[in-house]
């Protein structure tokens, strides 16, 4: 099922064309690309000019494992050459664009959860504070350590009572990850467009000899033989 | 694929893995490349050490503490790009994101719920109950002394969960998902089902009293040396310190596709209880993972433990009401 959604579809969706770099026909374009779909988890059909694939759960190194889903399709421009058009679709820049509101959400019930502590701190009679000063005279270095000039420890009472305005959470982490995904997200969105028309393009540049064994190893780097790992 | 022999056990029957050091990668590149990536972890270990026992005691807070800590793993990122181990290891956009949000779940979720039902919650608990006191003798010892017993503590208990993990089921189900991980950076520690996480992250030290500065110096030396079992860099890593640490060499054994292999290695740090307790076996490995290196996304890593759990106790009634009285029912294997 493909979801339109004009202008909101770009959050995950990704659209564009790679400049054949010799003319080719479907039949000659999508036996060069063959390699990327031979993956686990890859299911794939050619339509006339246009391939439509769908990935499910790739490898971590699948070259398409950001965009799970799409159509490719060669078409021939009005100047003579031949392009690759790709209009795909990532659950992974959607779900990393999402994921500040998740974010955002955690900070807020942080902040709601001290709101309720310190309710229930104000209101319960104050006996454990009691206990805990008590507790803990100023301790000593080891002679060792004096010798070798570290500081003397602080006494824990004096730092106590700067403490107590502190709630049970800090929220600032929840906050901070949260503008680190909206960061992600930009990252991802210009960076993984760029990466994939970068491999459609190797994929499609014959090189000496035919690329299709290159272009297999390019696309799953554990098909290669695992020598150094022995 | 015949492995080789370990003690009683044949590693790498199922997959490749690298027994022993003599075989192992070394950095390649010039004199400075090969300096820097030898003596660049038992610099970053001493130098923040010195730090920490010269600190301030307005500079000696856990913030800053943090704030070191992502600051070294951004250089670590740098380093994983610069020198990386193995290119199939090699960080994408996706794994970053999806290690990030493990990462933050560790930051927000996990940290609500240690705070009501951790380590520190059931030890104050315990020592309510019999009226213990904590170990306070412990403040009297040298900074170091502190510091190295607080750290190998709470290796100790890891590394014992971490054991008890491999070996019964209903704890495999919850780190079973972290050994789905196909390749390792510096971020897939967090990687896993948040059951696992909580679980591996209780410890006993909360019985001894040390001094705060002894609690710095032992999480830097916790970040100093375990933070690498799950790094793609390249480092010849000195001898003297793979003896006494766990290194990613070791780690990688212990997440290869090899079923013998990932019995070993369990400590984060201190790869000596290993060596004690006769689980370590020193080598590498590249192709790492579980199905033949299937990976796992985020969704099945949330449910696994309890959707698998489910499934297990559903055969496990089907296999007592069909079998026979007199059979005799043979209990699953632990993982």
């Amino acid at each position: 099922m493909t979801i339109t959604l004009p202008y909101i579809d770009r959050i995950w969706r990704s659209e564009g064309e790679v400049r054949l770099p010799v003319p080719m026909s479907p039949e000659e374009a999508f036996p060069r690309l063959d390699p990327l779909f031979q993956t686990p988890g890859t299911t794939y059909h050619i339509d006339d000019d246009t391939l439509t694939y769908k990935k499910r759960n790739p490898a971590a190194q699948d070259k398409l494992a950001t965009f799970t889903r799409g159509t490719l399709r060669v078409a021939q421009h009005q100047d003579g050459t031949a392009r690759l058009r790709f209009n795909v679709s990532s659950t992974a820049l959607l779900l990393c664009f999402l994921a500040p509101l998740l974010f955002l959400a955690l900070g807020q019930t942080m902040e709601a959860v001290n709101a309720w502590e310190k309710a229930a701190e104000a209101a319960a009679p104050d006996d454990k504070d009691k206990d805990k000063d008590k507790a803990s005279p100023k301790p000593e270095l080891h002679p060792l350590d004096q010798w070798l000039g570290a500081p003397e420890p602080e006494d824990p009472a004096k730092k106590k009572d700067e403490k107590k305005d502190e709630g049970k959470f800090d929220p600032i982490p929840a906050y901070v990850l949260a503008g680190l995904f909206l960061a992600i997200y930009l990252v991802g969105r210009v960076l993984e467009p760029w990466l994939l028309k970068r491999t459609l393009r190797a994929a499609l540049t014959p090189s000496a000899g035919d690329s299709s064994a290159s272009v297999a190893a390019e696309a799953l780097p554990f098909a290669q033989p695992q020598a150094e790992a022995r | 694929m015949s492995g080789v022999q370990v003690g009683k056990r044949i590693i790498g029957a199922d997959a490749p893995v690298t027994v022993g050091w003599e075989n192992i990668g070394r950095v390649e590149g010039g004199p400075i490349k090969q300096f820097v990536f030898t003596w660049f972890q038992p610099a970053v270990l001493f130098g923040l050490i010195a730090f920490w026992y010269y600190a301030p005691n307005e500079w000696a807070l856990a913030s800053i503490g943090i704030a070191i800590g992502l600051g070294f793993k951004v250089l670590l990122l740098g380093l994983e790009w610069v020198n990386p181990r193995y290119r199939s290891w090699q960080l994408t956009w996706k794994e970053f994101a999806t290690d990030v949000f493990y990462v933050g779940l560790g930051y927000t979720v996990l940290r609500m719920v240690d705070a009501y039902i951790g380590d520190g919650v059931m030890i104050e608990a315990i020592q309510n109950a019999f009226d213990w006191e904590k170990f306070a003798w412990f403040t009297g010892l040298p900074l170091l002394l502190q510091a190295i017993l607080i750290s190998m503590i709470f290796d100790f208990g890891q590394y014992w969960m971490h054991r008890g993990m491999h070996n019964w089921y209903p704890l495999w189900l919850t780190h079973a998902p972290h050994h789905y991980i196909t390749q390792l950076n510096i971020n897939k520690g967090a990687v896993g089902n948040p059951v696992e996480l909580f679980l591996i992250g209780l410890g006993i030290g909360g019985f001894f009293d040390f001094l705060p500065r002894a609690f710095l110096i032992a999480g830097a030396i916790g970040m100093a040396v375990s933070t690498y079992q799950h790094i793609n860099v390249r480092f010849n890593t000195p001898r003297w310190w793979r003896f006494i640490f766990n290194t990613v060499e070791h780690h990688s054994v212990h997440h290869s596709q090899d079923y013998e292999a990932t019995r070993s290695n369990y400590s984060g740090t201190w790869i000596i209880w290993d060596r004690i307790f006769g689980t370590c076996v020193d080598g590498e490995a590249e192709l790492l993972g579980m199905e033949g290196g299937r990976r796992m996304d985020i969704a099945e890593t949330m449910h696994f433990p309890f959707t698998e759990g489910y499934k297990s106790i559903r055969a496990w009634l089907r296999r007592r009401l069909q079998l026979p009285a007199a059979t005799n029912h043979q209990p699953e294997p632990a993982e």
